[in-house]
């Protein structure tokens, strides 16, 4: 035993293990509490019949199909706002004169409930994978211009001073100093556009949608099967979790 | 000998956006700066001493007047002069020795390991051992050292210092100037010095220059004449004392109309 540590410190757990026993015990009330009859199981389900639901769509395809289209459309479309939305960013963050035109518009876009443009996208693209990109990517592009914008603003001016006195030249002064300085701002952006990246594939695809986990999340709610609606839902859930994992890792390593 | 700087009518004027108008910070200033030399210059906030030292360093232009190195025209920033700045100005993304490079990189150094010639800089001010560092690990003594370093990295022939340990306090400013006159003195560099502490400004400076505000003049200018290297001690003698007090004089007269 080592010197001077306090014997609460050999009896406290961890803060994983804390995380784990409270997810353990969620667990726990959610399968017993409809089994001693405190809730009815048909508006919650238990984990052990999601779980049987989870490898029933597993093992039909199903779920491969679905999560494969709502994938697709996610990567597309957010791949597709990172390649316009973060030059577009420098670009206004450097000429005022831009901004000043283009400001308006953007401010008023990124004031839009997203999903209140889809009927506008289903016109254009049609029910298929377009729509659900394009919602995605508006999404997605308006908080990564807007923080990319901004953090290109807030550069401070004493380092690109700093950078002239030692005889950087305009394009030194960008590659150096500024980008370098807003990428935190960027990779903020980044982070907000994937959560709204997520919200907007799937509740566009339970709008208007032939297939993907929207669209099955619908149907099954519809029907009542709570069981594998809840599968669909956890799925999304996992996937948002590790996609905000992995940004904000991206974040600490640049800032 | 043609001085190493020369100040000719030099006037900077800047020009208020939200009330229009200008506001002449500078107005029309005459120095000679002989080739290794150490010139203090202090006065009040506002008295366009910085505007000065900016003008020098080529990054802002003279409404009128004109700044001349070696007899040449300054029309920008050059590889022969390097600036400090108050607030220290480091890239905070990049480490102790790569901010020391810095310089070197966007001056495209070539014919040299640009890593080992920052690292002997390092070492120069003192940091050794901290070249991995960020600067928000560091304290500000620290981060200053390390602008020191970079801009002597770039061996300049001007060294200019913009109130480079204004941001620091009292002790560490002590100390630090004593460091920068120890380095100093291994080569001996044309410096320009920018402060508002009188006490900094004669310990230092081999000729003090006293500005006033409203605009920006030189009331006068002062010869220091302390022997070389200087301690801490010597600013309890009779010729530092009676330095300060006519600085003060030269100051009081300006500052009260401020």
């Amino acid at each position: 035993m080592a010197q001077g540590f306090s014997p609460a410190y050999e009896v406290l757990p961890g803060r994983a293990t804390v995380g784990v026993a409270a997810v353990a015990l969620f667990l726990a009330v959610w399968e017993l509490a409809p089994r001693l009859g405190i809730v009815d199981p048909f508006f919650t389900s238990l984990p052990s019949r999601v779980l049987l639901a989870g490898v029933e769509v597993a093992s039909a395809g199903t779920l491969a199909h679905d999560a494969a289209v709502s994938l697709t459309e996610f990567v597309t479309g957010f791949a597709l706002a990172l390649a316009v939305a973060v030059p577009l960013g420098l670009l206004l963050g450097a000429f005022p004169i831009l901004r000043d035109l283009i400001d308006p518009p953007v401010m008023a876009l990124y004031a839009t409930p997203q999903l209140a443009l889809l009927p506008i996208f289903v016109l254009w693209l049609g029910i298929g994978m377009g729509s659900k990109i394009a919602v995605v990517f508006l999404g997605a592009a308006i908080p990564i211009v807007v923080n990319t914008m901004a953090g290109v603003r807030q550069v401070d001016r004493a380092l690109v001073l700093a950078a002239r006195s030692f005889c950087a030249t305009r394009r030194d002064v960008f590659v150096r100093v500024i980008l370098p300085a807003s990428l935190p701002a960027v990779m903020i952006g980044i982070r907000l556009g994937v959560s709204r990246a997520i919200l907007g594939v799937v509740v566009a695809e339970m709008y208007v949608s032939q297939d993907g986990i929207g669209n099955q999340i619908m149907r099954l709610g519809s029907a009542f099967r709570v069981d594998r609606l809840l599968v669909y839902v956890l799925l999304v859930s996992a996937f948002g979790l590790a996609m905000t994992t992995l940004v904000r890792k991206m974040e600490e390593r640049v800032a | 000998m043609t001085p190493h700087i020369q100040i000719q009518g030099l006037t900077i004027a800047y020009e208020k956006p939200r009330e229009g108008g200008t506001f002449v910070a500078v107005a029309d200033l005459e120095l000679d700066v002989p080739r290794g030399t150490f010139v203090t210059i202090v006065g009040p906030s506002g008295c366009g001493k910085s505007s000065v030292l900016l003008a020098v360093a080529g990054l802002t232009a003279p409404s009128a007047g004109r700044v001349l190195v070696d007899g040449r025209v300054v029309t920008g920033p050059g590889r022969d002069r390097a600036m400090v700045f108050q607030e220290f100005a480091l890239m905070p993304w990049r480490t102790v020795v790569e901010n020391v490079r810095f310089g070197l990189e966007l001056q495209r150094w070539r014919g040299e390991d640009l890593t080992s010639r920052a690292h002997r800089y390092v070492e120069l001010v003192g940091l050794h051992g901290f070249e991995h560092y960020r600067p928000h690990q560091l304290s500000g003594g620290m981060r200053q050292r390390v602008g020191i370093a970079r801009a002597l990295a770039v061996d300049p022939e001007i060294l200019l210092l913009d109130e480079p340990f204004g941001a620091l306090d009292a002790q560490t400013r002590e100390a630090m100037g004593d460091e920068l006159l120890r380095i100093w003195e291994r080569n001996r560099k044309t410096a320009l010095f920018v402060t508002h502490s009188i006490d900094e400004a004669i310990f230092l400076g081999d000729t003090v220059v006293v500005m006033s505000k409203g605009p920006g003049r030189i009331v006068d200018t002062i010869a220091v004449d302390l022997p070389r290297p200087r301690a801490i001690e010597v600013m309890d003698t009779e010729p530092f004392v009676e330095c300060r007090r006519r600085i003060r004089a030269g100051l009081a007269g300006e500052t009260s109309r401020a």
